[in-house]
Formats: C-alpha cells, structure tokens, sequence
C-alpha cells in the first residue's frame, strides 16, 4: 500500500466525519428539543458544533498537501461547469464557511432562532452536497473500480457512521470535563446524553449491516467483472489482506460489538464506562475507515495503459 | 491551420525500438520519469495442438502512444483549473501557468498522456510538437520513425486513407473519449475488451 494519497485519505474522512457530525447534531438537536429546552439542548450541542470546524479546516488543509503546485490553488474554481474537482471544493469551502457562521451567531445569539435553524439547515444540505461531490469526482469512466454506485455508497456510510459517533464522543467528553471540573451536570443533560447515544448506537449498527452488505457485493462484482476492474479487486488484498481484514475486524468490533454495549450501558450504566465504550468505538472505526479509504485508493486501475 | 491533427500507426511494421520515444523525450527535455511518447509491449498465446503434438502459438505486437488529442478529452473535463484545453487547432495541452499539480487529468486519461512533472509540480504534456508544426517541420517523434509507421496529419484524410481503427488491446475503447488516433492492426491484433495477452514492459511505460 503506498502513502502518497494520505492527503486524500485525511481530505475525505475528516470532511466526510464532519458533514455527517452537523448533520447528526442537527437532528439531535431537533428530536431534543421535544423534551427539552432550547437552552439545555444548546449547552451540549453548542461545544460539540464548534469542535466540527477544526476538523474541516485540517480536512481542507490536508487537500493542499495533495497540490503539486499550491500557489495556483485560486484556479481550482475555475471548472465549475465541467469539473466536479471544481464543485468538490466549492461546497467544501461553502460548507466549511456556513458551518463558521453558524457556530458564530449561535454563540453569540445573534438574530432569531429560527433564523439561525435555516441557516443551519442550509449548511447540512451543502454538506451532503460536498459528500455528494465527493463521490462524483472519482465516478471516472475510465476507472471502473470507482465508477460504481458503491463509491457514493460507501462515502455517505463513512459520513453517518463517524459523524454519529463523533458526536457521541463529544457529548460524553463534555460530560466527563463539566464533572472534572466540578461542575453540576443537570439530570436532563445526562439524560439526553444518553438517549442520544442509544439513538447513536443504533445507527451505527445498522451502518455497520450496510457495510457488511456493500462491501462483499461490491468487491465480487469488481473481480467478476474482468479486466481493470478485477486488476482493482485483486488489489483490495494488498499485504496479505491485513488491511482489509484489520479494516473489518475494527469495524465490526468498533460499530457492532461496542455498538451493542453502548446500547446497554447507555441506559443505566456508570457514565466512566460510558465514555470508554463511546471513545473506544469512535476511535475503532476512525481507524477502520481510514484503512477502508486508503484502500479505495490502493483499489485504483485504469482502463487502457 | 487546418483540421483536426492525429496520429497514425500501422502496428505490422513497428518493431518497438522506440526511436519516437527517444526522440520526444531529447526534443522536449523530459525528465526522468516523465516520458510523453511510450511504446507498449503487447503479448500472450497459447499452445496450438497439431497431430497431437503441442506447439506454442504466441504473439507480440508493439503500439506507441503519446496523447491522441482526443475529440472528447477527459483530462480537459476532468481539470478544475482550466490549465488543460483543447485548442482551436484541436491540439490539447496544459498551461503550466494555471495547473495546481492535483494529478486528476493523470488519474483519468486511460492513455497515460498528461504526466506530472515532479519537479516543476505541474503536469505535463505532449503538445504535438506545435513548435516544430508552425516551423513547417513534423512532430520529432514522425519523423525519428525508422520503418516510417508513425504518421501525424489531417485525421479526416488519414481515416479516408487508413479506416478507423483505434480499439486494440491495450489501448482503451475509443467510444469514451475519441481518440484522433488511426491504427492499422497488427495481424495479431486483439481488440479491446477481447484481449488475452498482457502488456509486456510495464516498467517502461
């Protein structure tokens, strides 16, 4: 496996993880404010929206490492008619910069709530939009291993999966610094806490099931294919298939096995064990999929010469 | 000028000793690793079994490709900056000056034409020589051919003297992005997507 695309591997996870935290956050936000008040649904998902923007910014950042020649970078904008490489950075930079906004007037209260819920709904669909061009870019003709409807597939997963449990490992974080510190932790911010990563547990699961179903399917239809693209399904088994199978392992331990545990533990168990099982899990998958992404790129053949 | 430029190679008489390569790569400076102009090694076979005795059947035929200035360029489509175009004169090129070195146009050419240039961090590109072209003189590699089976020209008259073939293994299917490339097929030509050989000297292209 070769490292000269961990920029890209760094682009797409963290960008990805980050629309897919807004976007969870956003619905928790939303199902939250059913049982609680704004403001006691603000103080936990505020910190958690503001530690979304530094990891875009490092996602962007580690898209320049990728440039040959970074001083031209201006011109990447310049094909939005025709590439989606052009588009990919235009809704990241729109993403990146709603998300800047939001989190400014958020914090500071400026104009009304429901004002600032538009805008944050608007920057959750250029999220998706940024994943959405994400996928197209690498839907090339000539590359049939990422000219599959699995490569959006796959890229909208990775989102829900390490945006659901980022935000889990943010709350029990906030949790576990507010009692660090001495602070009293309101019932009802524990309490959604918890119903938050019941919710998170569960849909990371089922992502979990989505990948397991993907995955084969795609591969045998890659090495079925013939040509390029068995060339490109062979090559998921690179260094022995440690990679891939490490890949699944995390993924099924991270997301299923501790899924299940969370699930559990999220009900009545001790808020320690807690924030182990959400860490734990989070950080298994984060390393899942980035093994599962550098492989994507390792996956890379071209038709012809 | 004219129309449409390509190129035309008749595979029966290319022996492979890459004269045109050598020649593009001394006449544009190219840098190690970066070589505009490849010959691809094509081969494979089987066993022929005649009066029960098996004989081995194998082939080997050789194609140079540089960029065949395609009708429907993908590195052009693909390019976020704009460094890439296809000109009035239907030559592709890349503009230095524009290109941020993201290596997206080298991802998606199946003919490997746009090549980066690690040291300058751009990529880089054959240009058909336009240089020598407006001097009246032919691309360095026509003219380095020793068995003068690599022609540039008009692509309307090298199709109305040689037919429309460009879908030979390894080269990719031409629907996709219309090569201005006309090839007379090796006698052990396979075409593309029917191939059973391999390409020979990956190392070299």
């Amino acid at each position: 496996m070769h490292v000269d695309e961990l920029p890209l591997v760094i682009f797409t996870i963290f960008a990805q993880m980050s629309v897919g935290a807004f976007v969870v956050l956003g619905v928790v936000h939303l199902l939250a404010r059913r049982r609680a008040s704004t403001a006691t649904v603000d103080r936990l998902s505020d910190p958690a929206l503001y530690a979304i923007g530094p990891v875009m910014v490092l996602g962007l950042a580690a898209s320049i490492l990728h440039l040959g020649n970074p001083l031209n970078a201006i011109n990447v904008l310049n094909q939005l008619g025709s590439s989606w490489l052009s588009r990919e950075i235009l809704f990241g930079c729109a993403f990146a910069g709603l998300g800047a906004a939001f989190a400014v007037v958020q914090w500071r209260g400026w104009f009304t709530p429901v004002l600032r819920q538009v805008l944050a709904g608007v920057t959750a669909l250029v999220g998706l939009g940024l994943v959405w061009s994400m996928a197209m870019v690498y839907m090339l003709p000539t590359v049939p291993a990422w000219n599959s409807p699995a490569t959006p597939v796959i890229f909208f997963t990775t989102t829900f999966l390490l945006g659901a449990l980022a935000v889990g490992s943010a709350f029990v974080w906030l949790l576990m610094v507010q009692r660090r510190r001495g602070v009293a932790v309101d019932d009802e911010v524990t309490d959604l806490v918890r119903t938050s990563l019941r919710w998170i547990a569960v849909t990371s699961i089922v992502l979990l099931g989505v990948q397991f179903v993907v995955l084969p399917t795609y591969a045998l239809s890659l090495a079925g294919a013939g040509g390029a693209a068995a060339t490109s399904a062979a090559s998921l088994m690179t260094w022995g298939g440690v990679p891939l199978v490490l890949r699944l392992v995390l993924a099924f331990v991270g997301a299923g096995l501790l899924g299940v545990f969370l699930f559990k533990v999220a009900v009545a168990g001790r808020e320690r064990l807690l924030f182990t099982v959400t860490l734990s899990a989070f950080g298994l998958v984060l390393v899942s999929e980035g093994l599962g992404r550098a492989l994507f790129y390792e996956s890379f053949t071209r038709i012809g010469m | 000028m004219g129309g449409q430029l390509g190129f035309y190679l008749d595979q029966n008489y290319c022996n492979g000793c890459k004269a045109c390569q050598t020649a593009c790569k001394d006449k544009n400076d190219l840098p190690l690793g970066v070589t505009w102009r490849r010959v691809v090694e094509y081969s494979g076979g089987t066993w022929a079994n005649a009066d029960e005795t098996l004989a081995p059947n194998v082939f080997t035929y050789y194609t140079s490709v540089s960029c065949n200035h395609c009708e429907d360029p993908i590195c052009v489509t693909v390019c976020p900056t704009g460094a890439m175009s296809k000109g009035e004169d239907g030559i592709v090129t890349v503009d230095p000056a524009k290109c941020v070195g993201c290596r997206y146009c080298e991802w998606a050419c199946p003919y490997s034409a746009p090549q980066f240039d690690a040291s300058a961090g751009v990529m880089s590109k054959c240009d058909l020589c336009a240089d020598y072209l407006a001097e009246g003189k032919e691309p360095a590699c026509v003219a380095a051919c020793p068995s003068r089976v690599l022609k540039f020209g008009e692509i309307d008259e090298l199709r109305a003297q040689y037919g429309d073939v460009a879908g030979v293994e390894p080269l990719p299917d031409p629907s996709i992005t219309r090569p201005n490339l006309v090839l007379t097929p090796h006698r052990h030509a396979q075409r593309t997507g029917e191939g059973t050989g391999a390409i020979a000297n990956p190392e070299e292209i």
